[in-house]
């Protein structure tokens, strides 16, 4: 009995260390709960909705949640100055903005992906963005909505549950009408 | 004596450890670098080519040509990346095995061998008959009766 005790002990260690490196592995995997959810004709809910992130301006310490946009259609785009499909989508984006400014509809959120401050503001004004922007400083914002490659844009309706999911670059702006008007009805 | 004292002094003035001690230290790239990754590739800052961390490497580069020194220039990166651009993450959270596993398991090693090694010696000790030393010891009647026949086999 008292032989046996060393070959489980190294095997139990050895488990534990595979076991480490699995959910390690797991942990940097990107999830896709939103996706399967969508595909499976439930509306999720938009993760980190209260959780307040630096607003991106030149007055820094303000912070925001996308909960303050709640009651209205958001459409959150993940973006970034070093992405340049992200600035293909840009101006894509602002009509978005415009036309729900226009019928006090909603707002997009623009929030910045590891990104410079300096950079990123460089982008703002480069492209006249008008809608708000937050910072996900380390990512961990955007890993909730299973991103880790850019850009992505999530529509949320009223409750803020996501109707309407791009994981890519925007490439026409039907995508995104479409996508506004089923959040408002939804 | 005045001259002596003048010139200890001078030779004070100019040498590195003086001119330096109240002043900051500038870094450089190469002192820099190891310690940064790419913050979307997740490799050394070194390795990486991509958008992003041409972005870092180029900020990083601001901050040195402003003066920097290599712990301002990762208090900066610490605050537009966050942690993860540091190549040594904290000690939290799920970041802290990085620490805590190595360390258990060289302890786990030692603590095996310390266990294990007086075991060995020991069983060494009480069963001289087996290992290298059982050629040399006498045979038993049995024993040596089987080796005779075997031997007698070849003859």
């Amino acid at each position: 009995m008292k032989r046996r005790i060393g070959p489980v002990g190294v095997a139990l260690v050895g488990a534990a260390v595979i076991a480490l490196l699995v959910y390690g592995l797991a942990k940097q995997g990107s999830s896709r709960a939103l996706d399967e959810a969508l595909a499976a004709g439930r509306l999720p809910a938009a993760p980190n909705t209260t959780r307040t992130l630096p607003v991106l301006d030149r007055v820094s310490g303000s912070r925001a949640a996308l909960s303050r946009w709640r009651g209205g259609v958001v459409v959150v785009n993940f973006w970034a100055s070093w992405c340049d499909t992200c600035n293909a989508e840009a101006g894509l984006l602002e009509h978005a903005q415009r036309l729900l400014a226009a019928r006090r509809e909603g707002t997009v959120v623009g929030i910045t992906y590891k990104d410079l401050t300096g950079d990123a503001l460089a982008k703002i004004g480069r492209f006249g963005f008008t809608f708000p922007n937050l910072r996900d400083v380390d990512g961990s914002f955007a890993e909730a909505y299973g991103t880790s490659k850019l850009p992505e844009t999530f529509v949320l309706n009223r409750k803020q549950r996501v109707v309407a999911i791009s994981r890519g670059e925007i490439t026409r702006l039907s995508w995104l009408t479409d996508a506004i008007a089923r959040a408002e009805r939804t | 004596m005045r001259r002596a004292a003048l010139y200890a002094l001078t030779v004070l003035a100019l040498s590195p450890a003086f001119a330096t001690a109240g002043a900051k230290q500038r870094t450089s790239m190469q002192a820099v670098l190891p310690y940064v990754m790419c913050v979307t590739c997740g490799i050394p800052l070194t390795d990486a080519q991509s958008p992003q961390a041409d972005q870092e490497r180029a900020y990083i580069q601001q901050l040195i040509y402003r003066g920097d020194t290599l712990a301002q220039v990762k208090g900066a990166l610490v605050a537009e990346y966050g942690t993860q651009v540091l190549a040594l993450p904290p000690a939290s959270g799920f970041d802290v095995t990085v620490y805590v596993v190595p360390a258990a398991v060289v302890a786990a090693l030692f603590g095996g061998l310390l266990v294990l090694l007086p075991r060995w010696r020991r069983n060494r000790n009480r069963d001289p008959g087996s290992g290298a030393g059982a050629a040399t010891g006498p045979l038993s009647a049995p024993d040596a009766a089987r080796l005779d026949a075997d031997l007698a086999r070849y003859d």
